[in-house]
């Protein structure tokens, strides 16, 4: 019981589901309304659409979307999915993309933070500087890097000839063997601020007693770093990790503008590659099949998102 | 001013009772503080009073009338809390104002009553300033006056003090004790500080793990605890408590410890050991009871010394005796060495006996 | 550079070390500058140049004939192409505004329940909300778009709005659940001792303290639906509906060589949303910072 703070916490210590609990949310009733607005949009606007997708897995469907002729295929459309050759190149593309622009998100915006954590002239500018690629919007951002890619005229490609690197500039985009780097690197630009500003915050959070007492029992910089910064900011990192994977698997926006998938998938990762099969060729229920699948991995992280950030929670009750 | 009435008071939370068939009443303009260690339940009865939360079962009345479902503002009621809880957007004009606004007083009616407070609290000069621009001791005494403009029927203090530094805490202490005497108001006030409690208040009521253990005057509780906890919680340094055994020797009553010494009893407290559910006895004796000797002496017991702690008028010594630490005090002329011999020699009439299965105190009659 | 003005803060550490350290964090944040910094400039260098100008190899680095003429086109509302960007700008103006005005006022009242109120349930609805910001736009567009079209919406900004309110709610409400938590419980309690009701304690204590938070949350769901693209591209479809990203899209794929107009529209696109990070980062940062890193 904290008394002291008034912030009665009754959720501890009051097992669910036991025979008080319809009393409890009656005398509750009040405060339901203030969150009421949120829970029926959110009922409409997603439970709806989620429940309207599993069904129609199960169906094959004509293109019109008048679903009034859609036929029961049973698990069909999944079949179809996985056995596909596309699909295990599309899956492979989405885990490297997704792997590579979180890691290296991460880690750019941490080596940021971590440089930007002590005050210096500048710093202030410095820091809006690196976060505006995460504030414009995704559509600018993959227009100003095709061009900067553009094979002929790409201003990449003109360092490198002028550096004597190349004879001729590389075609970075239409190239099966680079576009899918050369995406994740566009990619990195807008998402590695976000980490930057997370790990930012979380530094402030390093008790500077301990750094100080590390330094006293005779820690070098980086044995600070390593024992005291960096445990202390395990959870806030989890959390990162996770929103950053979590964003990069459902990217959609920059391979869709800058190849389409292209050329032949090599750029193609899932939700581009639903997109196209609902919308592009109107295959709505294999589409609405791949949604379902996306749905269940997304399910099995989610499951490590709100444990991370259940953690979090609990350890802010306990304050 | 109006008195207050508890009646079986209870508070739950699920299956935790914060507040266990609590009754108590505060006459009209009396003192009363709640006391305990953190989680015996005594904010949660206040907040129980102020209608911050809502009741379990039972009864609260102020004045003549029954406030169970009164919302906190119909209770008529001022309250000040720990963290001072002042309106960091707002001025001390405008904190100070902001009760009574809200009874929609006509506005030439709250500026007098405003600065007539700040002039009572001497902080004519700060009504201009924004909370955080004040120190914690200014902070403290704007709360107070937030309280004070009302005229409430009751005062609720939460803690106040326990925010301020030591100094400080000494001389507010004796600002609120000359509040109450000035305005005869009545005022229950939560602490976990026994000290606040014996020095403020009319009577105390000692409260632990939710049920109240004793309501009295600051005298009567120290001098008579109705149990262990209380003995312990209440004084300082603490009761010394000593666990023994009953036993008959020669026909007379007596108390031995493991180590095997034995303390004879005065007729009436061998009279109270005849009363207690079991051979288990506890001892207890204040520091200032207890006579330190340095060498053996009839009736006297042997212990260690463990630490001595000067203070300058009063020296305090710690003793391991029967296991279980004792506090004496002794004059600072007295020479005691740490892990020495000594013996201590209890008053008769002035022990604590308490039942070492009930915890509750021992009585002669 | 602006570090270089830089100090050794606590002179008693051995020098070699630090500089080390000091010297890899200095060319690190140089090399992240010049990532982050030059895409940016070389859309600006583009957008001044005349299309001859921009299609030369090598480039010319800096342009030799500064021209703001594709600035000029884009906004003048006599040119077909003015007037189609003007009006983009304009749909996306209102549809933002119109969704952060709605996030707030139906944001706020469930952050603060859900920093203040036990009831039962309330971790459970938390989680809900937060888990809805984990699935990508793709798994609703297909019920959404049949949604809408139930609804009479589709070709409306209102399909819009409806659908940026859910997607930007979760995180409004976790930011500004941060900003509640920070207030403390006795501000409120106090005010209904003082004769306030429940309400009028939210109204007039909390809500004004709360308001760097009500500020933060604006700018993020301004920002996130002034960017938004997925589903503008798949509701909209009348030319004189769509918002700025689908409308540079569409306009471009018909010409695909106009590189600096594409640049200049990018540039003009960013302006309200750098211009507003840039004006309020401030509480900004703090509100994300605050709603993720708990203390």
């Amino acid at each position: 019981m904290t008394t002291a703070t008034g912030r009665a916490e009754p959720s501890r210590t009051s097992p669910r589901g036991e025979p008080g609990a319809l009393r409890a949310m009656w005398q509750h009733r009040v405060d339901y309304a203030y969150v009421l607005p949120s829970i029926v949009v959110m009922l409409i606007v997603i439970a709806y659409p989620i429940y309207y997708t599993i069904d129609l897995s199960f169906y094959k469907t004509p293109p019109s979307l008048q679903l009034r002729d859609k036929i029961f295929v049973g698990m069909e459309n999944y079949t179809a999915i996985l056995s596909s050759d596309v699909f295990w190149r599309v899956t492979w593309n989405t885990v490297v993309w997704t792997f590579g622009s979180t890691v290296f998100s991460f880690m750019l915006g941490f080596g940021a933070a971590l440089a930007l954590h002590r005050d210096f002239f500048g710093r202030g500018v410095m820091r809006a500087i690196l976060i505006i690629p995460w504030v414009i919007s995704a559509v600018a951002a993959s227009y100003i890097w095709k061009w900067i890619y553009h094979s002929d005229f790409g201003v990449i490609g003109a360092v490198l000839v002028g550096l004597g690197i190349t004879s001729r500039p590389p075609n970075f985009i239409d190239n099966v063997d680079t576009v899918l780097p050369a995406l994740i690197v566009v990619n990195i630009w807008r998402e590695f601020p976000f980490a930057m500003i997370m790990m930012m915050a979380g530094l402030q959070t390093v008790p500077d007693q301990l750094l100080r007492a590390a330094k006293v029992d005779g820690a070098n910089a980086w044995q600070r770093f390593w024992h005291v910064t960096f445990p202390h900011l395990s959870s806030v990192s989890t959390v990162t990790v996770l929103l950053l994977a979590v964003s990069n698997f459902n990217s959609f926006i920059i391979p869709w503008i800058m190849t389409g998938g292209g050329p032949s998938n090599a750029s193609h990762i899932w939700i581009t590659h639903i997109y196209e099969l609902a919308f592009g060729r109107q295959r709505w229920g294999v589409a609405s099949a791949y949604s379902v699948l996306l749905f269940l991995i997304l399910m099995a992280l989610g499951y490590f998102y709100v444990r991370a950030l259940g953690g979090n929670e609990s350890k802010d009750r306990g304050t | 001013m109006a008195h207050v009435v508890l009646k079986d008071l209870v508070k739950t939370y699920g299956s935790f009772n914060a507040v266990n068939h609590v009754s108590l009443t505060v006459n009209d303009g009396e003192f009363v503080a709640l006391v305990g260690p953190s989680g015996c339940g005594k904010t949660t009865t206040l907040n129980l009073v102020a209608g911050l939360i809502p009741i379990t079962s039972g009864e609260i009345a102020i004045g003549d009338r029954v406030v169970n479902d009164l919302d906190p503002k119909d209770r008529d009621i001022a309250m000040v809390f720990q963290n001072y809880a002042l309106y960091p957007q707002k001025s001390v004009y405008k904190n100070l104002a902001f009760p009574l606004q809200m009874r929609k007083l006509p506005r030439e009616e709250i500026d007098r009553k405003v600065k007539d407070a700040a002039r009572v609290l001497d902080m004519t000069h700060l009504l201009e300033r924004k909370p955080r621009e004040l120190s914690g001791g200014q902070q403290q005494r704007v709360a107070l006056g937030r309280a004070l403009v009302r005229d409430p029927a009751v005062f609720l203090m939460d803690e106040p003090l326990s925010n301020l530094d030591a100094k400080l805490r000494v001389q507010m202490r004796s600002e609120i004790k000359r509040f109450h005497q000035d305005l005869k108001a009545t005022i229950i006030y939560v602490t976990h500080d026994q000290l606040e409690a014996v020095t403020m208040a009319d009577r105390m009521a000692v409260m632990n793990g939710g049920f109240l253990q004793q309501y009295d005057s600051p005298a009567q509780v120290f001098a008579h605890p109705v149990n262990m906890f209380v003995a312990s919680f209440i004084g300082s340094p603490a009761m010394s408590l000593v666990p023994l055994e009953a036993t008959t020797a020669d026909g007379e009553t007596v108390l031995t410890s493991a180590e095997g010494w034995i303390l004879p009893l005065s007729a009436r407290n061998a009279r109270k050991v005849a009363a207690a559910t079991s051979n288990k006895i506890v001892l207890g004796a204040r520091h200032s009871t207890i006579k330190l000797h340095k060498s053996a002496v009839p009736g006297a017991v042997p212990a260690k010394t463990y630490t001595v702690e000067p203070t300058g008028d009063i020296t305090f010594v710690q003793a391991f005796l029967a296991g279980a630490i004792v506090n004496i005090s002794v004059p600072p002329t007295v020479a005691v060495a740490p892990d020495a011999a000594v013996w201590l020699e209890f008053d008769q009439d002035r022990i604590h006996l308490f039942d070492g299965e009930t915890e509750m105190a021992l009585n002669a009659d | 550079m602006s570090i270089a003005g830089e100090r050794p803060v606590i002179p008693r550490r051995s020098r070699r070390q630090v500089d080390g350290w000091r010297w890899a964090g200095r060319i690190f944040l140089v090399l992240m500058l010049l990532y982050t910094a030059a895409p940016m400039a070389w859309m600006l260098l583009t957008s001044i140049k005349s299309g001859f100008a921009a299609m030369q190899m090598p480039p010319q680095w800096w342009p030799e004939e500064p021209t703001l003429a594709s600035y000029a086109k884009l906004l003048d509302p006599q040119n077909s192409v003015g007037a189609d960007f003007l009006r983009f700008f304009w749909n996306s103006l209102f549809v933002s505004t119109m969704t952060t005005i709605l996030a707030v006022i139906v944001a706020v009242p469930a952050a603060y329940a859900f920093s203040r109120f036990s009831f039962p349930g309330r971790k459970f609805l938390f989680f809900a909300v937060l888990l809805r910001n984990m699935f990508p736009a793709v798994i609703f567009l297909v019920p959404l778009f049949i949604l809408m079209r139930v609804l009479g919406l589709v070709n409306t900004h209102g399909s819009l709005i409806l659908t940026y309110l859910t997607f930007g709610l979760p995180l409004a409400i976790w930011l500004l659940k941060g900003f509640y938590d920070n207030i403390p419980i006795q501000l409120e309690q106090a005010a209904r001792i003082d004769g306030a009701t429940r309400f009028q304690a939210f109204l007039l204590i909390v809500m004004p303290l709360s308001v760097p938070g009500i500020i933060a949350t604006a700018i993020y769901s301004f920002i996130a639906a002034w960017n938004e693209y997925i589903y503008a591209y798949t509701f909209l479809s009348k030319n004189d509906q769509l918002t700025l990203p689908v409308g540079i899209q569409r306009f471009f794929s018909e010409n695909t060589t106009d590189f600096p107009g594409l640049m200049a529209a990018s540039f003009l696109m960013s302006v309200p949303v750098v211009v507003l990070f840039l004006v309020l980062q401030r509480y900004f940062v703090r509100a994300l910072t605050e709603g993720a890193v708990k203390h």
